[in-house]
């Protein structure tokens, strides 16, 4: 272990030189040692969760390493996106000493749906908690019943349960069969309160099944309301009132979520004052209702990863935006899906930037709402955009993931999503 | 008298903008000044209004079945309406379940609402990629296909004949039989394709006795037209390249 483990030490180092980090560390280790991640993590007294999901992963496993921390346990964790083996195995490369070591309680990972599977083969997780199965870039997974499979698959090699978004009609199902399977099996439940705070509502997956058990049972969280950056959650028995970095449904599921695992990993042994403090310190994770400056300007990203991501996002707005910025490029190969979303929050976009800028144009075109300039560079249409007269409200900068990296980047945030 | 647009089983058929269509209909019709009602038709209940389009969505694999199952009363309307000339537009699943039948599993046919003089058979395996060509008038045509299957046509011509793509992929693709317009091209193949558009416009009208796209002279309607056929035409340019 020593050896390799100081080659892919080395290649950090060498990336970071270069500015920033990548997964390339994580690369070579998993060349050297490709079951470094089961030799690594595999023994923490706390076990291994995985997060997965179709959306939310990133800022939920966030929540909870924080909610865990602020109840005095150590933490491993990835850093948000670095959700494929090479990301995990570079959160390793940073954080273990040269004999393989980490210094953790426990291992709370982020994991790709479709990669999912194949990182159990890696890591076998104790916990899986699923956030979500909602309708992603179809180019990318086929359909969702793909996705639905996949996930069904990394939640039935868990050790020792799952934890799942019973508001979500298919994890409901989900859980159903793991439960079925004798897998230890809670929910997470959403209530019609909360759900019916965003018009668009969780905004899951139209899968159709043969089978209709669901897990049943008690969850070990709900989600009384979310209103604003508040997320009202019920857990043991009481409900505590937790802040969400930024407005949004999907934030407020992701933080029953949190609490709701970690009080499964605690056998309901949650401190309240330590909740909601480990709530209040929470940020934004990179990229998702980040606020970022460039030039004094600032931008409030937006993410349309994919339709739901997109819906939930604009369904947080309350307000049309004075400055609206979208961009899109080859991240996103098939941007079809924009003629599902409802933008009629947006009542004009001042730039439209990205290879697939026109594609988004004629959406704007065919629902009326006015654009002004089509400039495909980023950096151009940056520059465009935050020149133009404002009343110091932020520009919101409507960004598939590429994008979101790219303009990050551009406005000098030099920390790489996914590196270690 | 409004035109009427109808939308066949939206909740199951409509999945990655493939219902935009009926949008870009209604939009372009109501710019050359012409009423548009859009209805949604997902019983028997809703089908006392005959239209004059039909706008079917695609769907994934689960929902192939429960559409099958969800046509089965609304076939006769459906039928009725296709005799009566009304245009129809249908994309991916929604193409395959108004055709003649459809082939899954390799050997279990299920039939169609037979609409569309064509069979659907979904081995496994998929297409996911950028095409480009020209359509069935020799103009260039692009989008994007993720689709299974493969369709063979017992009358009419191919919609699409593909000249480039990213992988292995069939060159005839889609198909328009009168009214009929059937298509493998996800999502609002309508938008990056404004001819085709306006031919299902031509076709609605037409049977209407109200014109055509090129006639029309409704204020603003030229400039727009003008615009979304520039945006589109770039958009394609982009695939064309993207193809090279």
């Amino acid at each position: 272990m020593f050896f390799r483990m100081l080659l892919a030490k080395l290649a950090r180092f060498a990336t970071r030189l270069r500015g920033g980090g990548s997964a390339f560390p994580g690369l070579v280790l998993l060349k050297l040692q490709p079951q470094v991640l089961e030799k690594t993590l595999g023994s923490l007294p706390g076990g291994v969760v995985f997060v997965t999901g179709s959306n939310g992963k990133s800022t939920t496993t966030a929540m909870l390493a924080q909610l865990l921390r602020h109840h005095g346990v150590q933490v491993f964790t990835n850093p948000a996106g670095g959700n494929l083996p090479q990301g995990l195995a570079s959160a390793v490369v940073a954080s273990a000493t040269l004999a393989g070591r980490v210094k953790a309680d426990i291992a709370v990972l982020e994991v790709d749906e479709a990669y999912g599977p194949h990182i159990s083969e890696l890591l076998r997780p104790d916990w899986v908690v699923v956030t979500n199965i909602q309708l992603d870039q179809l180019n990318r997974f086929g359909e969702p019943e793909h996705v639905f499979d996949l996930v069904y698959t990394l939640a039935s090699r868990a050790k020792k349960g799952v934890v799942v978004n019973s508001g979500d009609p298919n994890l409901a199902v989900l859980g159903g069969r793991t439960h079925a399977t004798g897998l230890h099996t809670h929910s997470v439940a959403m209530s019609e309160t909360a759900t019916s705070r965003q018009a668009h509502g969780l905004v899951s997956a139209p899968l159709i099944f043969d089978d209709e058990v669901t897990a049943g049972g008690s969850p070990v969280a709900t989600l009384v309301d979310c209103v604003g950056t508040i997320a009202s959650v019920e857990v043991s028995g009481n409900v505590i009132d937790v802040a969400i970095p930024v407005p949004g449904l999907h934030y407020g599921v992701d933080a029953a979520l949190a609490i709701g695992v970690a009080s499964v990993l605690r056998d309901g042994a949650l401190d309240h004052a330590a909740i909601t403090k480990a709530f209040a310190a929470g940020q934004p994770v990179y990229g998702r209702g980040e606020v970022i400056s460039y030039r004094g300007r600032d931008l409030a990203i937006t993410m349309q990863k994919n339709l739901p991501s997109l819906q939930v996002n604009l369904a947080a707005m309350t307000e049309p935006a004075e400055r609206v910025w979208v961009a899109v490029d080859e991240g996103t190969p098939d941007p079809s899906w924009i003629f599902d979303a409802d933008v009629s929050i947006l009542d004009h976009v001042d730039v439209v930037t990205g290879t697939k800028a026109h594609q988004w144009a004629l959406l704007l075109e065919y629902r009326g709402i006015p654009y002004g300039k089509i400039i495909e560079d980023t950096q151009e249409a940056l520059d465009h955009i935050t020149s133009l007269p404002h009343n110091n409200t932020p520009i919101r900068a409507i960004v598939n993931y590429e994008q979101m990296m790219l303009v990050r980047r551009l406005a000098g945030y030099k920390d790489l999503e996914g590196a270690a | 008298m409004s035109i009427v647009i109808a939308r066949v089983l939206p909740e199951l058929l409509s999945i990655n903008g493939s219902l935009g269509n009926a949008d870009i209909l209604a939009a372009t019709l109501t710019r050359m000044g012409h009423a548009v009602t859009v209805t949604d038709v997902s019983s028997v209940s809703d089908v006392a209004t005959p239209p004059d389009a039909v706008c079917v969505g695609s769907g994934s694999t689960s929902t192939l079945q429960p559409a099958l199952t969800a046509l089965v009363p609304l076939a006769t309307a459906l039928q009725g309406w296709a005799s009566n000339g009304a245009v129809f537009f249908a994309v991916g699943t929604g193409w395959d379940v108004l055709g003649n039948d459809i082939t899954v599993n390799d050997d279990q046919a299920l039939p169609g609402i037979g609409i569309f003089p064509s069979s659907a058979d979904h081995p496994t395996g998929r297409f996911a990629g950028e095409v480009a060509g020209v359509d069935y008038k020799g103009r260039e045509t692009a989008g994007y296909i993720n689709q299974v299957g493969i369709s063979t046509l017992h009358d009419g011509q191919p919609l699409v004949t593909i000249t480039r793509h990213a992988k292995p992929l069939a060159s005839d693709e889609g198909i328009v039989h009168g009214p009929l317009f059937g298509t493998k091209l996800g999502g609002p193949a309508l938008s990056l394709n404004p001819h085709l558009r306006d031919d299902v416009i031509d076709a609605v009208l037409a049977r209407r006795g109200l014109g055509s796209v090129a006639e029309c002279q409704a204020p603003g309607f030229r400039e727009f037209h003008g615009r979304v056929d520039q945006l589109a035409a770039t958009a394609r340019e982009k695939i064309r390249q993207r193809l090279r």
